[in-house]
């Protein structure tokens, strides 16, 4: 973590989205270094989910450039361009967004085998040790609607996990969870963050991200209204909207 | 006169025979025409769900035209018109003209586009109750456009989907007996044969209808143990009480 300034992973310049008539995103820039924590918050509808979705092509944006690494994702059109970047980067849902007809398991290991070609018995033995990493070992045979939604989370970190990104993105990945299963969830991204995965976080978990982040983005209105450090960012925000923001939730 | 039916032909082996070659056909043409309905149901929503140009607009008008006219009019359609279009072909041995399609073709065939229409429309309702969230996933996961389909959409279509198809099936199993005005030999036919020689019309009718009742019985149960087994734990209504 802090590495110092090299050429960042993920660089984000200028990117502007419209719905309909409705922008979105207006102009958003940002940079986030390898290895890096960065969590982006802000008002309901200030375009936070809209910017995550942007970093791994699931949503196109109309202006600017965006760059994954050696990816140009604003450039990518086709699924078969686009299946490399979504090797590289994972998302996690605040909906969890695992099959229903498939148990556990199977969620895990059917995208490493269908999309990425990988040896089936390779995938298994690392869908297997994903569960104990996550603390759900022995569910492997059980479907998501037989467990609790924090359970249900954290099989999408290991299905996520599985597909052996180098960045993951979670979006709200806590905002559906009652309060005791949102700590579970938590500690899984914790202990990712410390073993060095590049994590982009939408989140409205204020002390998490104070905690554990590089770094912490300020949306609003869809333009990135203040960055910086959590220290700085928490205690000491400079931007009046940020000011406000914070005495809200805080 | 209830009391003064009369089933002693049905101990005629020359009448059982008809009714088990009769009973036989009839099973041949479901299970064919079942089979051919699925897969124009699967094929036909692939097509409109794709958007696929030229087809899609061609699958919809053949939904239209099949979905919402008699049965018996487009089997007798199928039938007249094929023989008419000179669809046949001469024995070489015998000289004569024999049609390119049976009767039983023209059935089955008949019965796959009217029951594969309302299956396309089953289908398209079963994809389209599946949760756009689970479709994402499947993207981000770089599931492309065709692997969702196959791998997602599709078999959780179908899960859900049962109880419908099902009674799309029980509707294919009673809309058979149009054969016989095709001169097909399914059981109704023989059927009819019987009564032809026995004049028991009421009879060999409730025998009939028994029969009838029996196949759609079996297959509703059939289905409801296909459900079962496929229940989508803590998921949708897929599974039929």
């Amino acid at each position: 973590m802090n590495t110092p300034p090299c050429k960042p992973f993920i660089e984000v310049a200028n990117i502007y989205k419209s719905y309909g008539s409705i922008a979105v995103l207006k102009g958003i820039s940002m940079t986030i270094q390898a290895g890096d924590v960065a969590c982006i918050i802000g008002p309901s509808g200030s375009g936070k989910s809209t910017l995550l979705r942007c970093l791994n092509g699931l949503v196109s944006v109309d202006r600017g450039t965006i760059r994954v690494d050696d990816f140009s994702v604003e450039l990518l059109q086709s699924e078969k361009e686009l299946v490399p970047l979504r090797h590289k980067v994972s998302m996690v849902f605040q909906q969890y967004n695992l099959f229903p007809h498939k148990t556990v398991l199977q969620n895990i290991m059917m995208a490493p085998i269908q999309v990425l070609g990988h040896n089936k018995q390779d995938v298994h033995e690392r869908a297997v040790k994903l569960l104990a990493k996550v603390q759900l070992s022995g569910k492997e045979n059980a479907y998501p609607g037989e467990l609790s939604g924090g359970q249900q989370q954290r099989v999408a970190i290991a299905r996520a996990l599985a597909m052996q990104p180098e960045i993951i993105l979670f979006d709200e990945v806590t905002a559906a969870l009652d309060p005791e299963m949102v700590q579970e969830v938590l500690n899984v991204i914790r202990d990712l963050a410390s073993e060095g995965m590049t994590c982009v976080l939408v989140t409205h978990e204020m002390r998490f991200a104070q905690q554990v982040a590089d770094q912490v983005f300020f949306t609003d209105g869809g333009v990135m209204v203040e960055h910086g450090a959590p220290d700085r960012f928490f205690n000491n925000p400079s931007d009046p909207r940020l000011k406000s923001f914070l005495a809200k939730v805080l | 006169m209830l009391f003064s039916l009369d089933f002693e032909w049905l101990a005629d082996p020359l009448y059982q025979d008809w009714l088990l070659e009769g009973l036989g056909t009839t099973l041949a043409i479901t299970g064919v025409g079942t089979i051919l309905m699925l897969i124009i149901g699967v094929v036909g929503a692939a097509i409109i769900h794709f958007n696929i140009p030229v087809a899609k607009p061609l699958t919809i008008i053949m939904i239209d035209l099949f979905r919402n006219t008699p049965p018996l009019v487009q089997l007798l359609f199928l039938y007249f018109m094929l023989s008419d279009l000179g669809m046949s072909y001469t024995d070489a041995t015998t000289g004569e003209r024999i049609p390119l399609l049976s009767g039983f073709a023209c059935v089955v065939i008949s019965l796959a586009l009217y029951n594969g229409s309302i299956a396309i429309e089953v289908i398209r309702s079963g994809i389209n109750s599946v949760p756009r969230q689970t479709v994402e996933g499947g993207i981000s996961l770089g599931y492309s456009r065709a692997q969702i389909f196959r791998w997602i959409e599709l078999p959780i279509a179908l899960r859900l989907t049962i109880p419908n198809m099902t009674s799309n099936v029980v509707s294919l199993i009673k809309t058979s007996a149009q054969a016989a005005l095709v001169a097909v030999t399914d059981v109704m036919f023989y059927a009819t044969q019987i009564t032809l020689e026995t004049f028991l019309n009421l009879e060999v009718m409730i025998v009939l209808w028994l029969i009838y009742l029996v196949i759609t019985t079996l297959v509703v149960l059939l289905a409801k143990q296909l459900a079962k087994a496929l229940t989508i734990p803590g998921f949708g209504a897929g599974a039929m009480k």
